[in-house]
């Protein structure tokens, strides 16, 4: 597996980089304020529909969680672009023995209240326009190892024109108060529920 | 109201120039394999969500259904955009009752079956992950009044990033049968089914 790798120059050249193409590429990006703990790391779960998606959640962690920032990717994306290593991705390979490597790395990450991590359980790209959300389980391996260190924050994107040539992302969080799921189907169920009302609330949305 | 004052040679050019831009701002412009009748006039009823939809118009219009387009606007934004007026743009203001002659205008121009016009059934931009079309009374009187041949086709955009940091927009395009043989409660069933088939679609679309 590949590790992110610490150089702070890098760094800021990529910070700076996503925060320029966000800038340039969006009209606005909403998203709905939501309390964090302090006292705790945060496990960042997402649909995924684009490329953009790391960006843009890069992106709300400047505005909002102030975490470190770390992103588990294919292993396939990682190699394709190596620089994210520098923003703090860090690789998995499915359906090989180093997923429990990525695992135990990923809950480590999270026993650091200055960390967060993302992930997406979809583990692929799906449309933006899929109505039901499924899960990989390897993501409930990580909330059992680091039980109690984190928060656990839901986030569904959807991304609209509207009147504007340059789209609208719309982020809507919310914050899985107790996070002790005991199996990947309660989970996702939970997840799909806050995705159902994301979408029926983006729905409600004319101008 | 404004009736449209097409000039083909400025149109030919537009279509051209919007073609450029269109392909270097997206991905991919995917059109699902679609053909219209022959001898008919085009009534194209196209969903509503962005900045792009009317462009997206004459972009079927020219490239994939053959026809001259004329598309349907709301008078103030084509008062702000005359321009479009040369293309085929003409106007409707939905608050007077200068509507019905906007109406009976678009009928006749679906009399010759050289003409596509562009009408967004919803009145309003709303968002793109909505599920249900509501179609507008104003399309019953529209369709009543013409008296050639002319087929009425669906057109659901859908907008999807996946891999690339520029979207891919795909058409989805369904036949909703011949103006005069189709009722308006039936159309707009048809058209609501259509758009279900579309999302679906989509969420297996290649990529």
């Amino acid at each position: 597996m590949i590790y992110p790798k610490k150089n702070n120059i890098i760094r800021l050249g990529f910070h700076l980089y996503v925060r320029f193409i966000v800038a340039r590429n969006f009209n606005a990006i909403n998203f709905n304020t939501i309390e964090i703990d302090q006292d705790k790391s945060i496990l960042l779960i997402a649909n995924h529909s684009g490329f953009w998606d790391g960006f843009l959640l890069y992106w709300l962690r400047c505005k909002l969680l102030k975490k470190k920032f770390h992103i588990m990717l294919l292993e396939e994306t990682s190699k394709r672009i190596p620089a994210l290593k520098y923003g703090g991705a860090f690789s998995i390979q499915k359906k090989s023995r180093d997923v429990i490597d990525s695992l135990n790395y990923a809950a480590r990450l999270l026993k650091d209240q200055g960390n967060m991590v993302l992930i997406f359980p979809q583990g692929k790209l799906y449309s933006n326009y899929v109505t039901d959300i499924a899960f990989e389980k390897g993501v409930m391996n990580i909330m059992k190892q680091a039980a109690g260190d984190f928060q656990l924050i839901f986030s569904a994107t959807f991304i609209e024109n509207f009147v504007h040539q340059k789209p609208t992302a719309y982020m809507y969080l919310r914050s899985a108060g107790q996070n002790n799921f005991d199996t990947i189907s309660d989970l996702q169920q939970a997840y799909q529920q806050h995705y159902n009302n994301a979408r029926q609330q983006q729905t409600q949305i004319t101008v | 109201m404004i009736p449209a004052r097409r000039v083909k040679l400025f149109s030919n050019w537009f279509a051209r120039y919007m073609r450029f831009r269109m392909r270097s701002y997206f991905k991919r412009l995917v059109v699902m394999p679609f053909k219209p009748k022959e001898g008919h006039s085009v009534l194209l009823l196209c969903n509503h969500f962005s900045w792009w939809d009317g462009l997206w118009g004459n972009y079927l219009a020219y490239w994939h259904l053959d026809r001259k387009l004329y598309i349907m606007m709301q008078e103030d934004h084509l008062r702000k955009r005359m321009l479009l007026n040369l293309f085929g743009g003409f106007s409707i203001d939905r608050t007077s009752r200068e509507m019905i002659k906007s109406l009976q205008y678009a009928a006749n121009l679906l009399n010759d079956n050289e003409n596509l016009v562009v009408v967004f059934p919803q009145g309003q931009l709303i968002s793109n992950h909505t599920t249900e079309i509501i179609v507008e009374k104003g399309i019953e009187r529209l369709i009543k009044n013409i008296k050639g041949p002319c087929q009425i086709v669906y057109s659901c955009a859908l907008i999807d990033y996946f891999e690339s940091l520029k979207p891919s927009v795909f058409f989805h395009l369904y036949d909703c049968g011949v103006a005069g043989e189709v009722s308006f409660d039936e159309l707009t069933e048809r058209i609501n089914s259509f758009h279900q088939q579309a999302l679906k679609a989509q969420v297996d679309v290649e990529h």
